[in-house]
């Protein structure tokens, strides 16, 4: 703490306080301000009554914490269901697709195979072309499997989606990975599976953890694809849940501020506790790579 | 650390029964190891990403609703279509090359510039990069609803700050006005995009030179110039980096707009990926709404490919 203040608002290498950098810090702390602002908005609304969200100003706390408004979105949303099925999807698909990935980008980076370039093209080419665009044939895909409404019909087009950049970024990392460390370990007899296992998940736990965050994330969000693939409302998961909320009970301000603030807390609570793999399985994959 | 590391795995693999396994030369072959290792992603990803992709461009030559079983040739017909007769497809590249065009420009600047900011020595710059960050991390969907609540022509944050600053000459109804409509779907956009930017940024700042930015200083150079000569040359690669994916993302545009407007008041919300999505799952056109998709498609890679291209040759200079 001491030396976090005895260097604040010095430029690198010098020692006297700059005035720029405290007018800049002022203005950083409005605009924070403005940017934590809507998310205070939303939980202070969660915590209201009808009445007093009428009748209270938009910054004022609750003048009394109704908490009903969660038992009441979870109850009249059928939380219980989707949030289940959000846990289970999230679940299954992040472990699986990551090792399914991390196994792909070993192969890409230590295995001499003919064809590797052009695997490699077609890897960075889908982590920038839009589901969105194709979600009427991936629903047709998915029916003809007659696997409309099921868990493996969400879980599948969810790996595929998420393979190009996990394999891309692993793949990145693989690559660097000194060749003595394995080369040594396949004159020994070993097989690609036990070198894999063995040496390269084992160095790469934090690229994976922060992957595996990400991944969380981002599954956990994910809206189109399930809107898509998902029409039976018991199969739903809770970004799907909380538009249907949304249409039906838009104008009872507690309950719905209370259902934003359901859908969104895993996502908020992995983000806090795990904020610096975050940004690491973010960068390493746009700005190394 | 090379030599622990072998050490131990050797010594583990010496004692794995794997290795009396009969089959062990197939096993051991490399090309076999290789496929079997790679197979499962790339099966997955070829069926479900990569089939679907090819299945736009023949739907858009197709008539299909869906359901039957027969797809019926079309020719160029929904592409004449949606060139020729269906206004709401022009509504909707307009408002794409609007929305990216706000999209490429505002909040990588926004970004850059809160990423300048933090990169400072001030008190609290961890907190605010988290605070900066985290919309980022909630659904769009959650965001699109949380806005559309904020938007709320009564109770609505908007119109209450206004009323208590005495502008009430200003209060729209954000959502429900034609000429606004757009810019607020977009006001929530980049309150949630603004952190990924700033965050790429923060990243490419962390590579910029800080012998040359001291020596800059010495020399006599103030932070304008320092800025100029010295900071955003270095950020050139992140800044195309940044451009590049903010432009793919807006491309992408879909859960903010579905949450909010559903394209709505009078289609004036309109976007491609919507409107493609809105052809084939609810009018029940699959042609027409592949055809709608196919021009985004075609778009996005007029983007993506010169893209590659580059990035391929940068990495490939770098060794």
């Amino acid at each position: 703490m001491t030396t976090m203040f005895s260097t604040a608002f010095r430029p690198l290498g010098s020692d006297r306080i700059d005035p720029f950098l405290v007018v800049l810090w002022i203005a950083l702390i409005a605009i924070a301000l403005i940017w934590v602002a809507p998310i205070i908005f939303i939980v202070f609304t969660s915590l209201k009554t009808n009445a007093d969200v009428m009748g209270t100003g938009a910054f004022t706390p609750p003048p009394e914490l109704f908490t009903q408004n969660y038992p009441d979105a979870w109850q009249r949303g059928n939380f219980a269901t989707r949030f289940a099925n959000s846990v289970i999807i999230t679940l299954v698909k992040v472990p699986v697709g990551l090792m399914l990935s991390a196994m792909a980008a070993y192969a890409l980076a230590r295995i001499t195979l003919k064809g590797k370039k052009l695997l490699l093209l077609l890897v960075l080419f889908g982590t920038m072309i839009p589901f969105q665009v194709m979600l009427a044939p991936l629903f047709t895909l998915v029916n003809s499997m007659g696997l409309l409404n099921t868990r493996l019909g969400l879980f599948l087009p969810y790996i595929a989606f998420g393979v190009p950049y996990q394999v891309f970024v692993l793949h990145g990392f693989f690559k660097e990975v000194p060749h003595e460390l394995s080369e040594a370990a396949l004159m020994d007899g070993a097989s690609h599976f036990t070198i894999f296992r063995r040496i390269f998940l084992p160095i790469s736990l934090p690229i994976l953890a922060a992957l595996l965050i990400l991944d969380f994330v981002s599954t956990w969000n994910e809206f189109a694809m399930a809107l898509v693939l998902l029409l039976d409302s018991k199969m739903w998961t809770l970004p799907l849940s909380l538009m249907v909320f949304q249409g039906e009970f838009g104008s009872e301000y507690g309950p719905l501020n209370a259902a934003i603030v359901t859908t969104v807390l895993p996502a908020v609570i992995v983000y806090l506790i795990f904020q610096r793999y975050f940004v690491g399985g973010l960068t390493s994959g746009a700005v190394k790579g | 650390m090379a030599d622990q590391v072998y050490q131990v795995v050797s010594a583990r693999t010496a004692s794995d029964p794997a290795e009396g396994f009969s089959w062990r030369g197939a096993w051991h072959a490399p090309l076999t190891q290789a496929w079997l290792l790679l197979g499962p992603a790339m099966l997955i990803y070829a069926v479900f990403a990569l089939y679907p992709m090819v299945d736009t461009f023949v739907l858009s030559f197709q008539t299909w609703n869906g359901l039957t079983p027969h797809r019926g040739f079309a020719g160029l017909d929904n592409y004449a279509f949606i060139f020729n007769d269906d206004p709401v497809f022009w509504l909707a590249l307009r408002n794409t090359v609007i929305w990216t065009f706000l999209a490429v420009s505002i909040p990588p600047l926004i970004g850059f510039g809160l990423a300048l900011a933090v990169n400072q020595q001030i008190p609290g710059r961890n907190a605010m990069r988290a605070i900066f960050y985290l919309p980022v991390i909630l659904a769009p969907i959650a965001v699109a609803t949380m806005w559309k609540w904020m938007y709320d022509p009564f109770f609505g944050l908007f119109n209450q700050l206004l009323t208590s600053a005495g502008l009430q000459g200003l209060i729209k109804d954000w959502l429900g006005d034609r000429q606004v409509a757009l810019y607020s779907v977009f006001g929530a956009y980049v309150w949630q995009h603004v952190g990924f930017s700033m965050v790429l940024f923060l990243a490419g700042l962390q590579g910029v030179n800080q012998t040359l930015v001291e020596a800059a200083r010495i020399d006599g150079a103030n932070r304008y110039q320092v800025f100029q000569h010295v900071t955003l040359p270095a950020m050139s690669t992140s800044i195309t980096i940044v451009l590049v994916l903010s432009l793919i993302q807006s491309l992408k545009a879909f859960d903010i707009v579905y949450g909010m407007t559903l394209g709505g008041p009078a289609q004036s919300t309109q976007m491609l990926a919507l409107w493609a999505f809105t052809q084939s799952m609810q009018i029940h056109d699959f042609g027409r709404g592949s055809a709608v998709a196919v021009v985004l498609l075609l778009i996005t890679l007029a983007i993506v490919v010169p893209y590659m291209l580059w990035r391929m040759k940068r990495e490939e200079g770098q060794g």
